[in-house]
């Protein structure tokens, strides 16, 4: 059983509000592209959204991936996250994960990925249509 | 001065494309103090540097995207981008909209505006990327439509979600109903944005950025700006029937009110209303809700085609405008031709307002036999033929036949056409109404006579409170004062840049202000702003020679009673129209032809534009 957040896609209206709080909240900017979750809108065709997110699986190969153990268990959550300053940004763990959950930052200089917020998502709270769930 | 902090990104793009020259200059911190953003700094910069009599499809025309200080942020509503140029349909000051993503893209990217001037020697589009900008070849979209182009320019540019805002085939034709289309189904779309972009050899401009927006407190801002994201913005009333419907579930009300203008304004009651209303929307079409950038209330809907001679036409609404003008104006009584016919109306980068006006012009003419089958491109083109009326886009954007008239839009067209067609046109300043219809709710032809940018429901709305509300739809007391309330919060509005669905008080956007420059503000600091910027519009438009002889009255809404519903034997009254310019032009402080005097300029602290403007020497 996964520990990260769960979504209903089918009631995604794509509006990002998700990736302006997270990436306000972990950041200090509005700047989704540091965001820990991402939103692909696919218009016309198909015609959905998708959300990436690290849902926290019971494998994650990214921490057997890590070459510097940057991946560390945050043991008050019970969930793997990511040590900006031991991280070398080398990107072996997004090509382990299989579920797209984590990316670089856009400076390339460490890899990031959902942690919770400290056990209150931000992308929860404030998502309008309750497509997030802890 | 460096700062840090404050909403904006402090810099402002120039590109000449004539000269191939890109330079970034420091954002005119002043004027931003006293303009905001959006349409207030764009019609300063406007004012400043446009020549006045300036051909408005020459390389001398300026052409600016604006954002704005909450665009990018959390502050809801937020996600618009503005044109703003000299219109090519009217000749006054334009200023066209669009929500989607692409307005936040161009702040990450790293710019509070972008200002374009010349022509490029072959067809361009500008690529704008953290902090840096680039002109490039546009051989593989030219000619493209607006969904090709997007495709296109993004693998281009190696982004898979690059933003993008490009014309279609009707803009490079240099079509003066033309649109700048972004998002797939978004459009800054009226007044001919789409033919200056052509006249500038520009398909596109492209955006991605990851710089990011700062505001003061981050800490603060996100607490309080999420209380107001629940209190103002989900559980505001002023917002059920745009969460529930959007738009659409005004096509309900309008023909109730008998205002929904039906078969070319012949009369406000649509028969066929029931198959182009919210209802049909949702229970034949609607594939999903969708939301621009950073809204709670998500009033779109994504809607599909599944069966019957239109099937696999899809697009984001059909919006109530569409819905209006390509519907029940041209007898459409199905939502599914709608839908085929704005998909090419985005498509092909046309205003479907206009383009809906243009095409029911058309059909009365031709059931008038005012124009023959051949002169309409061989088409039955009957109010209510689908099939007819569903070529019309593409004809009207490739310039075919009837279209290279329609394409200039409906006065220009009557013109060529002759032979009375100028009766059947419903227009101010070149730009055609929207679908409001003042026969039944008068304040609406002062909304639209005045303005800044031609016949326009975004500038002021008194239908809410006549035909929808409370107030006598057929006297003229009182309608001048909610077109001067209603102006001047837009003004305002449209420079954070809000969308016109948060119903957010002057109050409210002080605060806004507050919260992500730091600048202390207040409800009457909102409305100096505002008041500035509407005074500055009319300032401008004055300058190019515009006055009460051109703050109009169609001949239609003046001679033709309506036939049907409430409003049945109601035109609207030459005098009363009259009555009510002359009270709204006092209400202004402005002359009685309609142009502010040095004092309303003072007044509304534009002492330095008092100089250039030749009628007050």
């Amino acid at each position: 059983m996964s520990k990260g957040l769960k979504a209903d896609l089918s009631k995604c209206t794509g509006c990002q509000m998700c990736t302006l709080v997270c990436s306000g909240s972990h950041t200090g900017k509005f700047n989704p592209s540091e965001s820990r979750i991402g939103v692909e809108d696919v218009f016309p065709e198909p015609g959905e959204f998708k959300l990436a997110f690290c849902i926290h699986c019971d494998e994650h190969p990214c921490v057997e991936a890590c070459p510097v153990e940057a991946i560390k268990l945050n043991e008050s959550l019970d969930i793997y996250t990511v040590d900006k300053e031991t991280c070398t940004g080398c990107g072996a763990c997004v090509d382990a994960c299989p579920y797209n959950g984590c990316w670089l930052d856009p400076s390339g200089s460490y890899s990031i990925k959902c942690d919770l917020c400290n056990g209150t998502p931000q992308c929860v709270e404030v998502c309008p249509k309750g497509v997030l769930k802890r | 001065m460096i700062m840090m902090g404050d909403g904006y990104t402090g810099k402002v793009l120039r590109v000449d494309l004539t000269k191939e020259h890109i330079t970034t200059e420091p954002l005119n911190r002043e004027w931003a103090k006293q303009f905001v953003g959006g349409k207030g700094l764009g019609a300063r910069y406007l004012f400043e540097e446009l020549k006045p009599g300036t051909d408005p499809l020459s390389p001398d025309n300026i052409l600016s995207i604006w954002t704005g200080p909450a665009v990018g942020t959390f502050v809801p509503l937020t996600s618009r981008y503005a044109v703003v140029t000299k219109s090519p349909l009217t000749g006054t000051f334009l200023d066209s909209y669009a929500g989607g993503f692409f307005g936040p893209e161009v702040k990450y990217a790293g710019f509070d505006g972008v200002i374009i001037k010349g022509r490029a020697k072959k067809p361009s589009y500008l690529w704008l990327n953290d902090g840096k900008a680039e002109i490039r070849d546009a051989k593989n979209v030219w000619g493209k439509d607006t969904y090709a182009t997007e495709e296109i320019i993004r693998k281009e540019v190696g982004h898979r979600y690059a933003r993008v805002a490009c014309i279609g085939p009707a803009g490079e034709k240099l079509g003066l109903i033309s649109s700048v289309t972004s998002d797939l189904t978004r459009n800054a779309g009226r007044g001919g944005t789409g033919a200056v972009f052509g006249s500038k050899n520009l398909k596109a401009v492209a955006a991605k950025g990851t710089l990011g927006v700062e505001v003061p407190d981050m800490d603060s801002f996100l607490t309080w700006t999420k209380e107001m994201v629940q209190k103002d913005v989900v559980e505001n009333p002023d917002h059920a029937g745009m969460i529930t419907d959007g738009t659409p579930i005004l096509v309900d009300l309008s023909n109730d009110a008998g205002i929904l203008p039906t078969e070319n304004w012949r009369t406000g009651v649509f028969e066929g209303s029931k198959g182009i209303n919210s209802d049909a929307i949702k229970s034949r079409v609607l594939a999903r809700k969708k939301a621009c950038f950073d809204c709670a209330i998500a009033c779109g809907s994504w809607s599909k085609v599944s069966k019957g001679a239109f099937k696999g036409a899809a697009t984001e609404g059909p919006e109530y405008e569409t819905l209006g003008l390509c519907g029940s104006n041209c007898g459409i009584k199905n939502v599914e031709a709608i839908i085929r016919f704005v998909e090419d109306c985005d498509r092909f980068g046309l205003d479907s307002i206009s383009t809906g006006n243009a095409v029911a012009l058309a059909m009365e003419l031709y059931e008038k036999k005012v124009l023959t089958k051949k002169e309409v491109n061989g088409l039955d083109l009957r109010f209510g033929n689908e099939t007819a009326y569903a070529k019309m886009p593409g004809i009207i954007a490739r310039r075919e036949g009837i279209g290279d008239a329609l394409a200039d839009g409906t006065k220009r067209a009557a013109k060529r056409i002759g032979k009375g067609a100028e009766k059947s046109i419903v227009e101010v300043k070149g730009m055609e109404y929207p679908a409001y219809d003042p026969r039944g709710s008068i304040g609406m032809a002062l909304a639209y006579a005045t303005s800044d940018r031609g016949a326009c429901h975004m500038r002021a709305w008194p239908v809410a409170a006549e035909a929808y509300g409370s107030m006598d739809p057929w006297s003229p007391e009182g309608k001048a004062a909610i077109c001067v309330e209603d102006q001047t919060r837009t003004s305002i509005k449209w420079s954070f840049i809000f969308c016109d669905f948060y119903s957010v008080n002057f109050a409210n956007m002080a605060k806004y202000y507050t919260a992500v420059t730091g600048v202390q503000s207040s409800e009457a600091h909102m409305r100096s702003i505002g008041r500035r910027i509407w005074n500055l519009t009319r300032a401008f438009n004055v300058r190019e020679g515009f006055a009460r002889k051109d703050d109009t009255l169609p001949y239609r809404m003046e001679k033709n009673p309506l036939p049907d519903g409430k409003p049945k034997g109601h035109a609207v009254p030459r005098a009363d129209f009259e009555k009510m310019l002359s009270e709204y032009y006092k209400l202004w402080g402005w002359d009685d032809q309609g142009r502010p005097t040095r004092k309303a300029l003072e007044d509304a602290d534009l002492r330095d534009i008092v100089g250039r403007l030749d009628y007050l020497s």
